[in-house]
């Protein structure tokens, strides 16, 4: 069985190949091989977790780069955690493949944007199921590839291009932090492979272990849109619907999450590590509800609030063996709801003739029932309404926060409770203005000039919609009641601790939770659902309404730390390079120009002349010659 | 009389043919002047077999003799042909291909 | 030849000869002769069709010839038979087979381009060497007789000469066979040159220039020689190196006559200081003589050298070495920067040849057998491009017959791309770009040289290589970049014969660079036996 785990990857590696290299002639049937692929993979995916203890196994397909000292074979590591992956990549990637066969179905490039999009899942694959980092890299970057070419999709947007470089030069950023941990294993342990990194990871001087760690993190932030790499995701919105829902909601961007509960035995070894992980996560999460607040754009929401739930999930996994399953099981159950959301906002999209801001809907539950009780019941999943997924992920990471002793329970768990509370907010915000009060768009006209006709979507996109918001109810009780899922990651990232003491008892944190997003709710309603919402947006707002328009000036930030530096280091060397170099180089070429022009004068086409250089040659010739044997 | 002289001699018409080839203008007379050099060599070659009293050295000036006339037929075809387009034989002259 | 071995007058007896060693000599020096014989007899109108198949047979029987010679032996032995045919006189060893080899594809390939009469109309030798040409030397009108479609066949016979000499040269295993030979391929290449239909009177200057300069070189490698004698004893190569290694004579004789031959050998080889006659003779030749004179000269002339300095003189190499590597810096410093300020085709590729000398003479310094191997593979790739490289120029034409001024060569990429494309391949071989096989010639040469601890040498030779690839891109740049001139020259579309020159030296080109290794192996089976 473990033998043949390759097989995960190959098929939907297989349809990228045949749908990128087929060209036209597969446009008729490509989306559905697509499809079929992923569902293979989830098949197989399925059949191996049924017959998987969940135990660590290793299985090498292949020597990768064996060069002297340097050995790298790609293996592929079948263990509780990359299973857990491997079901939600292709499980949900499944759905949103068959999704994106009603939503692509108007664009002629749907057979590429397949194709694209099972290279994605198999890069993915690549990036769970390696069992060692350089393979992991490979997945890395290869998400990277697709995520790339998939948010430029309307290649011909300028607002799609630049969203699309600007994600790969952010993640390019941390792409060099993971790198730079690689060679520092490499250079350390000598090896790059889990089981031995591992194992060795204790014999390493603590500052090494440190750096890697914090280099780590810095891949994680890049690919997870964490502080202070977090502003290309919600840009990434630019990209059709169901790859936002795919990539930069459920699997691609929670790779960061993954890497640092896979790297568990390099933070368990250094505590500073970890705590720097659990302090970007708890700053992000805030962030990211605090910007979410400010957004029209549907899916711009949907992006900070996939931002702020991953902070959360960093949060948990920085709290190490206290918090590792909690984090997964956010990321599981995140992946569910969030699906679902985005998918409910293509849906909503797709029926207002791609419109997206939400100042322009209004009233839209009586035109798409559907879609408004399923992105209702992700709605309440993301909140964190009793007894939904959310409920159960979210709480027992704000528990495990203020389990924590001292200045780190206050700090965390408060920064934790205060972003469910704002969660809320922004949420309930959302649906309000989406699906009730006055229907606005009935005033309005489509930017060509149409009136909008708002309509449920087809059932190839209702029915994944609809399997995903049952995830988001019953997932969080199938995977936190009894503990299954801790239980079941155990052989990979250690048991769940259960901290006894902290700064607020476990009993009293949910009322807690369940009391801040009521009051957030309340206080959304106060906003937008009382009363009618303008459609144009109002310009006479607070500073904190403007600072979090502004993404809290992450942006600007990033502007004034990184770019402009880096454009006045590029003038100073473009100067140093046209005066300096272009002038050596340049007075060089000049030299031997001049001395060629007056050095072919000496060919005169006498031939006598040649004779007397002939003769001067060979006297030289016999001349050093003698002098050297007798001088 | 030692040998020695001989090499002497041979080495100053070595030096009288090149020395010709250098100053002279008229085709021809450069051609003879290289011919003078060859000969000059076939009395080195012949002075070496007498001092190393073999008949090696004087074979080996009948070779370079052939080796002459040989030059001598392609050298002459080709100055002739050139003098029949510039009705001129002077070296001087064939100045087109420079620098 | 036999009777240069020496010993007693009264013991002349009968040579052995080889006869299976020094077949493809016989076969090519017989064709020859019987190419004087049927331009004697044979009408005028007969004279193209026999004397072409019969000098490409020739060549073909020849190859074929050395083929079963080396496979009916490589059977017993790992190497090559390395046992001196001819009585000492030749030394039939395995770098001598592969120059052989070499000499005889290129030689065949040179062939194709000479014989070739599609691209002007009769083909580019006048049947009257010495008609009188019109006014200047470029643009002479052409005379009733000139413009008879009949072709100058004589050229056959003295290419089949000319090649059995350079043949003979590398094989060569006493100075006076080399003296000999080095007669037989120039007097035939003199002629050669001054055959052109077109621009006659540049074409009888290129020869008389090389025949009075070649004389003069050959004088001085026969001083060189008669001096060797009087220090030797002998002209065997292998008696002067024993003799070398300790004998009662003046060294001044040694070093004096080292100095006087290498003056021959480099000259024939276009190496600088000795390189005066290169330009205008490739310049003024008819380009399929140029051709073959840029590709196999050097081979045979390199061949030699690598002989001469690799059997007799490996003791004194101290002594040698440094004023060679100087020699070696000069040729390379006036190849890459005279080439620079060229305008003409012809000329330009000169300079790269002039240049390309010096990379070989590092080569030949190394006197390891990685040096040995790089050289002989340098030789080869070069003489696959430069020569394909050639046939190029000879199908650029305008109404004056070759345009080789660089200005008609501008945006010739729109005109005829296939011929930029391949010439752009071409250029870039010579410049030694990856995947071509001037970059593994160089690669290969520069790394026997440095691990013989050649290393300052190398990184001149390095400069060099990049100074001159500036002129060859400056071709690609202006084929690629620049708009064609209105009335610029129409690429002639080639016949068989051309374009079998110039496709198979364009694919070795390709798949000397690719694939090098069964080339490298050839050329690495064995060192030179004396």
């Amino acid at each position: 069985m473990i033998e043949t785990s390759w097989l995960l990857i190959a098929f939907p590696a297989f349809g990228a190949l045949v749908l990128l290299a087929g060209g036209r002639r597969t446009d008729a049937w490509g989306h559905w091989l697509g499809c079929a692929t992923v569902i293979a993979s989830f098949v197989y995916g399925l059949i191996l977790f049924l017959s998987s203890d969940g135990s660590t196994q290793d299985t090498t397909v292949f020597s990768w780069i064996p060069v002297s000292d340097l050995q790298v074979e790609f293996g592929l590591r079948i263990d509780a955690l990359s299973l857990a992956f491997v079901l939600l990549i292709t499980g949900v990637g499944s759905l949103i493949h068959i999704y994106a066969t009603g939503y692509m179905a108007d664009d002629p490039g749907r057979r590429r944007f397949f194709g694209y999009f099972n290279l994605f899942v198999a890069a993915m694959l690549i990036l769970v199921l390696g069992n060692g980092f350089v393979t992991l890299y490979l997945g890395w970057e290869g998400v990277g590839l697709a995520s790339y070419l998939l948010i430029g999709w309307y290649q011909n947007k300028p607002a799609a291009a630049t969203a699309a470089k600007k994600a790969f030069v952010m993640n390019r950023v941390g792409d060099v932090g993971l790198a730079l941990a690689i060679f520092l294993m490499w250079s350390h342990i000598g090896s790059t492979q889990y089981s031995e990194v591992f194992a060795g990871i204790g014999q390493v001087d603590q500052n090494v272990v440190l750096a890697i760690g914090l280099l780590l993190l810095l891949g994680a932030c890049g690919k997870s849109g964490q502080f202070p790499l977090q502003a290309w995701l919600p840009d990434a919105m630019e990209g059709p619907t169901p790859v936002s829902a795919l990539i930069h909601a459920a699997t691609m961007v929670t790779a960061g999450v993954y890497l640092v509960a896979r790297s568990s035995p390099i933070y368990n070894a250094n505590p500073d590590a970890q705590l720097a992980v659990a302090l970007v996560g708890a700053f992000t999460l805030l962030l990211g509800a605090i910007i979410g607040c400010a957004y029209d754009d549907i899916k711009k929401v949907l992006a900070y609030s996939t931002v702020s739930q991953i902070g959360y999930m960093m949060l948990a996994v920085g709290l190490g063996p206290f918090g590792y399953a909690l984090g997964i099981m956010h990321l599981l159950t995140h992946g569910f709801f969030k699906a679902g959301l985005f998918l409910g906002a293509g849906s909503v999209s797709h029926g207002m003739h791609g419109e997206l801001d939400i100042r322009r809907m209004g009233g839209l539950w009586r035109k798409m029932p559907i879609t408004f009780v399923t992105f209702g019941l992700g709605y309440l999943a993301l909140i964190g309404f009793p007894f939904t997924a959310g409920y159960f992920s979210k709480d027992a990471i704000i528990a495990a926060a203020f389990g924590q002793e001292g200045w780190r329970g206050w700090v965390f768990g408060g920064a934790a409770l205060l972003g469910a509370g704002i969660t809320a907010f922004y949420m309930t915000r959302l649906v309000l203005m989406t699906f009730f009060g006055k229907a606005r768009w009935q005033e309005l006209k489509t930017a060509d000039g149409k009136e909008y006709h708002p309509h449920e979507s087809p059932p190839v996109m209702t029915v994944p919609m609809i399997l995903l918001a049952v995830g988001s109810v019953g997932a969080g009780a199938f995977l936190a009641l009894g503990d299954t899922l801790a239980e079941w990651l155990t052989p990979s990232v250690g048991a769940l601790q259960e901290s006894h003491g902290g700064v607020i008892g476990h009993s009293l944190v949910p009322f807690l939770v369940v009391g801040i997003s009521a009051v957030g709710v309340l206080l959304a309603w106060l906003f937008v659902g009382r009363k009618d919402v303008p459609v144009e947006r109002p310009q006479q707002v607070s500073a904190v309404v403007r600072a979090a328009r502004a993404d809290l000036y992450g942006n600007a930030l990033n502007e004034a730390l990184f770019a402009r530096p880096g454009i006045w280091l590029s003038r100073a060397l473009v100067f140093v390079d046209n005066r300096g170099v272009d002038g050596l180089v340049n007075g060089l070429a000049a030299l031997l120009g001049g001395s060629s022009g007056r050095l072919r004068r000496l060919q005169t086409g006498f031939v006598r002349s040649y004779a007397l250089t002939m003769l001067i040659g060979g006297f030289a010739l016999v001349g050093a010659l003698l002098m050297v044997r007798f001088g | 009389m030692t040998p020695t002289y001989y090499l002497l001699l041979s080495a100053l018409l070595f030096t009288i043919g090149v020395v010709g080839v250098l100053v002279r203008r008229n085709a021809i007379v450069v051609f003879m002047c290289i011919e003078l050099m060859l000969n000059a060599v076939n009395l080195t070659l012949v002075t070496f077999a007498r001092i190393n009293g073999e008949l090696d050295g004087q074979v080996m000036a009948f070779f370079v003799m052939v080796v002459a006339a040989a030059e001598v037929v392609v050298g002459l075809a080709i100055i002739m042909a050139i003098f029949k387009s510039r009705r001129s034989a002077s070296v001087d002259d064939t100045n087109l291909l420079k620098y | 030849m036999d009777l240069a071995q020496g010993g007693p007058a009264t013991a002349l007896g009968v040579p052995s000869i080889d006869v299976a060693a020094v077949l493809p000599l016989l076969i090519v020096f017989t064709a020859g002769a019987v190419g004087v014989l049927l331009e004697a007899v044979l009408p005028r109108n007969q004279r193209w069709p026999a004397q072409v198949a019969l000098s490409l047979t020739s060549v073909v029987g020849a190859g074929v010839a050395l083929a079963v010679y080396v496979t009916g032996d490589f059977e017993s032995t790992t190497t090559f038979r390395a046992e001196e045919a001819s009585s000492g006189a030749l030394a039939v060893d395995t770098p001598a087979l592969f120059l052989w080899g070499t000499l005889l594809v290129l030689g065949l390939l040179a062939l194709l381009l000479i014989a070739d009469r599609s691209v002007e109309p009769g083909g580019a030798f006048v049947s009257k060497a010495a008609l009188r040409g019109g006014a200047a030397g470029g643009t002479d009108t052409l005379t009733k007789e000139q413009t008879f479609t009949g072709m100058q066949t004589e050229v056959f016979p003295l290419t089949l000469f000319a090649l059995g000499g350079m043949m003979t040269f590398c094989a060569a295993n006493d100075l006076l066979t080399m003296f000999i030979a080095l007669e037989v391929l120039s007097l035939p290449l003199y002629l050669m040159c001054g055959l052109a239909r077109r621009r006659r009177l540049i074409s009888q200057e290129a020869a008389v220039k090389y025949f009075l300069l070649g004389a003069f070189a050959s004088a001085f490698f026969l001083y060189g020689l008669g001096l060797l004698y009087g220090y030797a004893g002998s002209v065997k190569l292998a008696d002067i190196a024993v003799a070398a290694q300790g004998t009662d004579r003046s060294d001044t004789l040694l070093f004096a006559g080292l100095g006087l031959l290498a003056i021959g050998l480099l000259f024939k080889g276009s190496v600088g200081p000795f390189h005066t006659w290169t330009p205008d003779v490739y310049q003024g030749a008819p380009t399929p003589v140029t051709a073959f004179m840029a590709a196999c000269t050097k081979v045979a002339a390199f061949g030699g050298l690598l002989r001469v300095l690799t059997v007799s003189f490996e003791s004194t190499s101290w002594e040698w070495r440094s004023v060679l590597s100087v020699v070696a810096v000069v040729s390379m410093a006036i190849g890459a920067i005279l080439g620079l300020t060229q305008r003409d085709v012809k000329r330009m590729i000169a300079y790269s040849s002039i240049a390309h000398a010096g990379f070989l003479v590092v080569g030949a310094m190394a006197l390891t057998e990685d040096g040995l191997s790089a050289t002989l593979f340098y030789l080869l790739a070069y003489g696959f491009t430069t020569l394909a490289a050639f046939g190029v120029v000879s199908l650029v034409r305008d109404s004056s017959g070759e345009a080789t001024d660089l200005s008609a060569w501008a945006g010739l990429a729109k005109r005829s791309p296939l011929v930029a494309a391949t010439f752009t391949v071409l250029l870039l071989a010579l410049a030694g770009i990856p995947l071509t096989s001037g970059f593994v010639g160089k690669f290969a040469v520069f790394e026997a040289a440095l691990s013989d601890g050649m290393a300052p040498l190398v990184v001149i030779a390095l400069v060099a290589s990049a100074i001159a690839a500036f002129y060859y891109l400056r071709v690609v740049v202006l084929m690629y970049f620049s708009e064609p001139a209105p009335d610029g020259p129409a690429v002639t579309v080639p016949g068989v014969f051309t374009t079998t020159a110039i496709a198979v030296g364009t694919i070795a080109t390709l798949v000397l660079g690719i694939v090098p290794t069964f080339a490298l192996d050839w050329a690495s089976a064995g060192g030179f036996v004396f």
